[in-house]
């Protein structure tokens, strides 16, 4: 609203005219009707030069005075007014012009599948082709029957790479704050294979001196049932490698 | 009037979902999607129905040509509605520009160039427009 207020300032009504003449109600008392027979109705407007001229003064004080054209009455609507505000259409003008819109086609119809971005003149798709050659109608649109379905048969196997025009996509830019907005509204956020990873990494860190505690105690055990066993100094500092 | 474009909205969406729903059977066809491919044959022809039917409910819509050409250029339409917005702004703004040119400078010049007094209805006339308008300020 402040641009477009800065654009065209406030809304000033146009001071209102006046009627007939200048002499509108409420105001100074109008001349003196001018002399039978004297009244110059269907003369010609005299001239800037012309009218204030000496010779003509008692002339002009008696009769009508033409100099200007009787200005526009206040009902009619001109340029004066601020037409946009007239036609309550701020609420337009703030939303397209008060920010940026967005250049592609993509951008408004966002949910469109294909590449939409292209010009039309490029695959013949374009909408002026279609008022300039309009397609030859029938009537109207008439279900296909199971003889006519029978010409729908198609060969198996995957299209090739030229015809698939479906699938292309307008690469579409990362907005981070929209991914963090819809992280948030999601009551239970899907797991991602690196979410996922990550927190089986972690939960081996966390396993793993766990597991090497057991290790060593198997072993520990296993040494002591062994002929071989290497004592108590020797477990001392096994442990404290543990430890550490 | 709403209700009538929501209304072709929804049956253009339909259909563009059955358009893109065939495109993914026909892309990858297979014998077994043979009654798929009818179905959505049909859906077609059905969604084209729909469509033709709102178009009388729509017969007194007039579209600018100027947006069809945006579309085709692949650009958005809302700059079209931007761009007439700013044009008809600085076109008002011409226009009352023009007009309180006008209006302004030729009492200006007039009370310049009548040295002389002036006749007393255009006396009267100045007092009663110069006590209306804002143009006292100019003199």
């Amino acid at each position: 609203m402040e641009n477009f207020t800065a654009l065209f300032g406030a809304q000033a009504d146009p001071p209102p005219p006046p009627t007939a003449l200048g002499f509108g109600a409420g105001k100074p008392p109008p001349p003196p009707p001018p002399p039978p027979g004297g009244g110059p109705g269907p003369a010609p407007p005299p001239t800037a030069a012309s009218a204030p001229s000496g010779a003509d003064k008692s002339a002009a004080g008696c009769g009508p005075f033409y100099l200007m054209r009787e200005l526009p009455g206040s009902t009619e609507l001109t340029g004066s007014t601020n037409l946009i505000t007239h036609y309550n259409l701020e609420h337009a003008y703030n939303k397209f012009c008060g920010k940026k819109v967005k250049e592609k086609l993509s951008n408004f119809l966002p949910d469109l599948p294909g590449m939409i971005d292209l010009p039309g003149s490029h695959d013949n798709s374009s909408l002026r082709s279609l008022i300039e050659k309009p397609p030859i109608l029938g009537g109207s649109f008439n279900p296909i029957t199971g003889t006519m379905l029978a010409g729908f048969r198609l060969h198996t196997g995957p299209l090739p790479e030229q015809c698939r025009l479906m699938h292309i996509q307008p690469p579409k830019k990362k907005n981070k704050q929209k991914h963090k907005q819809s992280r948030a509204q999601d009551p239970v956020p899907p797991e991602t294979p690196s979410d996922s990873d990550h927190k089986k990494k972690k939960k081996k860190k966390e396993e793993d001196p766990e597991r090497k505690r057991k290790k060593k105690e198997k072993k520990k055990k296993k040494n002591r049932h062994s002929p071989d066993h290497p004592g108590v100094g020797s477990s001392q500092a096994s442990s404290s490698s543990s430890l550490r | 009037m709403a209700e009538k474009f929501d209304h072709l909205e929804e049956h253009l969406e339909k259909f563009v979902e059955n358009i893109r729903q065939l495109g993914i059977i026909v892309s990858d066809f297979q014998p077994s999607s043979q009654a798929g491919l009818n179905q959505k044959l049909n859906f077609i022809v059905t969604g084209l129905q729909d469509i033709d039917k709102c178009r009388q409910q729509l017969h007194d819509i007039t579209v600018p040509l100027e947006v069809f050409e945006y579309i085709d250029q692949g650009r958005n339409p809302q700059l079209y509605t931007k761009e007439c917005l700013e044009r008809a702004l600085a076109k008002n703004e011409q226009v009352k520009g023009k007009i309180d040119t006008m209006k302004i400078p030729l009492w200006i010049l007039l009370l310049r160039a009548c040295n002389t007094p002036l006749p007393r209805p255009a006396n009267l006339y100045l007092y009663i427009f110069l006590e209306d308008s804002s143009c006292c300020c100019f003199l």
